[in-house]
């Protein structure tokens, strides 16, 4: 009886001892006790969870070696049956410049020998998302969004080139919108698309319809009754675009030199 | 201030040289005064020139020199600026320049000479800056916190162990003045039947004492209970100790810059290298610690930073998942912050103050934040839930701006359909997320 009360007086300290110990012990990587461990670690594909290690069980082949991955080129994100926003989602016809392997890091695109930067195709090439006075407010409303989630930081909210990054010094060399109106669509496009300069290439993050949509909405930064409806009708939508055309087939001759 | 002004020297005499005449760089300097070079420099040339770094262009510090002693001719630079390609005609310097860059440079034919002068004046008098040695600080102290309340229970483990030890100890040294005055008995009880026999003397006090440690007891499994699948402060390592307040707060970049199929998709992604390198292609870090860290985002994109170039051969990230829910629960991103239009901050605090990796925020800091829905259960428990669809007024978001009759067919089940819910409605005079079903257990078990 005596050495009874013994065994189970030590075995309850043991326990309790024990108990305390592992409760102080911490693991960062660990996210602590779980009901239903193969609940977090399920046989189902869940994003970001590395199944290397499902019910106690390593399996090296499944083992995570890769968090996110940049869509292949020509994915064509699926938008309904609308015909137009299919056709403004296909793969673009103007294929990047050669040098965008080394200098932007382009990988499976078809790549062009010819700075396609500067070729006539490009310069050419108007916005395929038509500006109409029904859809203009929307469409701006909508650039608005993107704009300040993808380019406000850098580019600023006006548009001038002074966004968070430079005024705090960490980044340098955005320009100003309003300096570059010699710019066409296409080439605008193809800087947000493929990159230019120090800037990467958005093509994952942003999709066709919404660089479009970009395109648009830096055109108002460049003049502010870009797009803009009074009474109905759309501004300037006939006088501005021929204009910059021309500018631009001014300027092709000696580009091309 | 000596050695600045050896450079402004250097320049003054760079641009004599090029402008060939005395007298005309006499009155030169004297007209570039009111020609802004650094305002130039940032609109025309930063895009990709550094005075002190390699980027699309070369840098641009001295160039002047370089050119000149590498037998340029002195007009070439400029000439250069205005249109590169008839430089590279008629300067054999200037040709070779043409073959190191593979980007063609941007012609500036509008660029007067005084202009360029200004500009590249400017570019000569900036110093290179010295690597800055804040940050990180509060990541530490996050840290030291966290030890201190490790060696916090350590101590009352080992005080409790002393304590034991010396009641042991004290109970002894009784024992042996028991035993050597000689009291009859005492030597055949051991310490069991000795506290037996206490025991029965004040079972009262004996009783009260083992009820209260039963409760005790009881009160403290149950806790314990309750902290399984409790995941607040959750913070596992990352392969890059990532400051989300210099990214998010400082740099002011938008959550949905690198997490941008938070508006689209179930997941609210982790950004891909490429999204990194669309910064840090240029921002390479100020001191060793940051350089580190930056090197990794190079390694993993197959950047060469030194030949500015990328190489293809890539190493990825991998990341590891902080806001792990079980396989039964379905959670949307997409359907809080685009439908629901619910800030990031709700959920995952204040990430602008953030210095370190991502962390399931504990429910009282996310109660701390200005507009948050105050909640009482640990995050990311079905509690927390089921209180934030409770309170949660529903927002009329993106669905209302797009059009569709979707809150209209709610408008008329409100007034023709469910009169409890109508009722409820009359009551408080707003619609919650559980009024329109966030309570049903469908809505995210199956």
């Amino acid at each position: 009886m005596k050495m009874r009360i013994k065994l189970v007086g030590g075995l309850m300290l043991a326990t309790v001892s024990v108990m305390l110990l592992g409760s102080c012990v911490s693991d960062k990587d660990s996210s602590g006790l779980e009901y239903m461990p193969d609940m977090y670690r399920s046989p189902a594909i869940e994003p970001y969870v590395d199944y290397g290690e499902v019910r106690n069980q390593q399996n090296e082949d499944m083992k995570m070696t890769q968090s996110a991955m940049t869509p292949p080129h020509g994915t064509i994100p699926y938008f309904g049956t609308d015909a137009e926003e299919v056709a403004l989602m296909l793969s673009w016809n103007i294929d990047p410049f050669d040098q965008f392997k080394t200098t932007h890091g382009l990988v499976g695109y078809n790549f062009s020998k010819e700075n396609t930067y500067e070729t006539e195709a490009l310069l050419m090439t108007v916005n395929p998302l038509k500006l109409t006075a029904e859809n203009s407010e929307e469409l701006f409303a909508n650039g608005k969004k993107i704009y300040t989630a993808n380019c406000a930081h850098c580019h600023g909210a006006k548009g001038d080139g002074n966004g968070p990054m430079m005024e705090t010094g960490v980044y340098v060399g955005v320009p100003n919108y309003a300096d570059k109106t010699q710019l066409s669509d296409g080439q605008i496009f193809y800087s947000i698309y493929y990159g230019k300069g120090s800037m990467g290439s958005h093509a994952s993050i942003v999709n066709k319809k919404e660089i479009w949509t970009l395109v648009h909405y830096i055109r108002r930064f460049q003049d502010s009754a870009y797009g803009s409806v009074t009474d109905g009708v759309l501004n300037s939508d006939d006088t501005a675009e021929p204009a910059e055309e021309e500018e631009v087939a001014g300027v092709d001759p000696e580009e091309v030199n | 201030m000596f050695k600045n002004f050896n450079k402004w020297c250097l320049g003054a005499f760079a641009a004599m040289l090029t402008l060939g005449t005395f007298s005309v760089n006499a009155q030169e300097p004297e007209a570039e005064a009111s020609i802004n070079g650094g305002d130039l420099f940032k609109s025309k040339c930063a895009t990709c020139h550094h005075p002190f770094k390699d980027g699309t262009g070369p840098k641009l510090y001295d160039v002047r020199t370089a050119w000149s002693e590498g037998g340029a001719g002195a007009e070439a630079i400029y000439q250069w600026v205005n249109n590169w390609q008839t430089a590279a005609a008629s300067d054999p310097y200037a040709a070779g320049v043409a073959q190191k860059k593979a980007t063609a440079m941007t012609k500036f034919p509008d660029l007067t000479k005084p202009q360029i002068v200004a500009i590249l004046d400017w570019v000569d008098s900036q110093e290179e800056k010295v690597a800055g040695a804040a940050g990180g600080a509060a990541g530490g102290a996050e840290g030291v916190e966290g030890e201190e309340e490790g060696g916090f229970s350590w101590i009352w483990i080992i005080l409790g162990v002393l304590f034991v030890i010396v009641i042991l100890a004290v109970s002894g040294v009784r024992r042996q003045l028991k035993a050597a005055s000689g009291e009859a008995g005492s030597d055949t009880l051991s310490y069991g039947e000795e506290f037996k026999a206490w025991a029965w003397g004040n079972l009262r006090y004996v009783l009260i004492g083992s009820v209260v440690i039963f409760i005790t007891l009881i009160v403290v499994l149950f806790q314990g209970l309750y902290s399984i699948g409790v995941v607040e402060g959750y913070q596992p390592s990352q392969p890059i100790d990532f400051p989300h307040s210099k990214h998010a707060g400082m740099s002011g970049i938008d959550c949905k810059y690198c997490h941008n199929s938070v508006t689209e998709s179930r997941s609210a992604g982790l950004p891909t290298v490429n999204v990194c390198m669309n910064c840090h292609k240029q921002v390479a870090g100020n001191d060793d610690e940051q350089m580190e860290k930056i090197a990794k985002i190079y390694a993993a994109a197959g950047w060469d930073a030194d030949a500015q170039q990328y190489t293809g051969k890539t190493t990825p990230i991998v990341w590891n998942k902080v806001h792990v829910l079980p396989d039964h629960v379905y959670f949307n991103h997409s359907q809080h912050v685009e439908v629901g239009g619910v800030d990031c901050k709700q959920c995952h605090g204040d990430m602008t103050k953030q210095q370190s990796t991502a962390m399931v925020q504990p429910v009282v800091e996310l109660n701390k934040i200005e507009g948050n829905v105050q909640l009482t259960r640990p995050t990311l428990t079905m509690g927390w839930c089921l209180e934030c669809h409770a309170e949660k007024e529903i927002s009329t978001g993106s669905i209302d701006n797009a059009g569709g009759d979707y809150y209209q067919e709610i408008h008329r089940r409100l007034l023709y359909g469910d009169k409890k819910l109508y009722s409820d409605y009359l009551e408080d005079g707003k619609v919650t997320v559980m009024e329109l079903g966030g309570w049903e257990c469908a809505k995210c078990h199956y």
